[in-house]
């Protein structure tokens, strides 16, 4: 199956905070995810990304393929294939 | 005249009224996008739609979620809408042109950051009660009136 790891929008209106998760790439607007790896939250000074990094790395190891901005948190995070 | 000053992420705003029509235009604004950071500009997008978003048609509504709510990829809305990578595109885009001209106009996100800043602040004063802080307290309050 193939997986994408991809941001998710949570918290209020005006105080936004974004969980990582991995889901299903095939059904990209059904809310299901399998698996949170971690969450990014900006509306703390200085933003807190806070990533599981054995989960992380172990759905990478599977092929799970990060978007654009999750490619740059697990960046900013250390974290490598 | 042109008297540029550094803003917030380092994007240059003109105050001189005549500039200001310019800076508008899709391609000074898309300079603007590029310059700001690929994490700040996910939390910008949030903020516009959190802001202006009732202001957009519905298509554009739901297309601009899955894009910004939902991280979806363009290919993968196009694929979902049944419409070229190309429209999507530019339908983002030109909704993040709308939006950006409505706070260029009304300033309510930055008012509201502003303002959430000082009564951080007042908050963070009042909790340490400290009576050589009550002046500061005041001109925050004051600071926070004047933007109202």
């Amino acid at each position: 199956m193939a997986v994408k790891m991809r941001l998710r929008r949570m918290g209020q209106k005006k105080a936004p905070f974004y969980r990582i998760v991995v889901a299903d790439s095939r059904s990209p607007r059904d809310g299901r995810f399998i698996e949170e790896v971690g969450y990014y939250d900006p509306t703390k000074d200085p933003s807190v990304i806070k990533i599981n990094e054995e989960l992380a790395k172990k759905w990478l190891a599977t092929g799970a393929q990060p978007t654009e901005t999750v490619a740059k948190l697990l960046k900013i995070a250390g974290i490598e294939k | 005249m042109k008297q540029a000053e550094t803003g917030q992420n380092g994007i240059k705003r003109y105050k001189d009224k005549s500039v200001k029509k310019k800076y508008l235009t899709a391609h000074l604004f898309s300079c603007m996008i590029a310059k700001v950071n690929e994490m700040e500009k996910i939390v910008r997008q949030t903020l516009l739609y959190d802001f202006y978003g009732e202001l957009l048609n519905s298509h554009q509504r739901k297309l601009y979620e899955d894009a910004v709510f939902g991280d979806l990829s363009l290919s993968e809305i196009a694929q979902e809408e049944g419409i070229s990578r190309q429209g999507v595109h530019d339908l983002i885009r030109r909704c993040d042109r709308l939006m950006e001209e409505y706070e260029e106009k009304l300033h309510l996100i930055r008012k509201f950051s502003e303002t959430k800043e000082r009564v951080e602040r007042i908050r963070r004063l009042a909790l340490e009660g400290r009576k050589e802080s009550f002046a500061e307290i005041a001109e925050l309050s004051d600071q926070i009136l004047q933007t109202l």
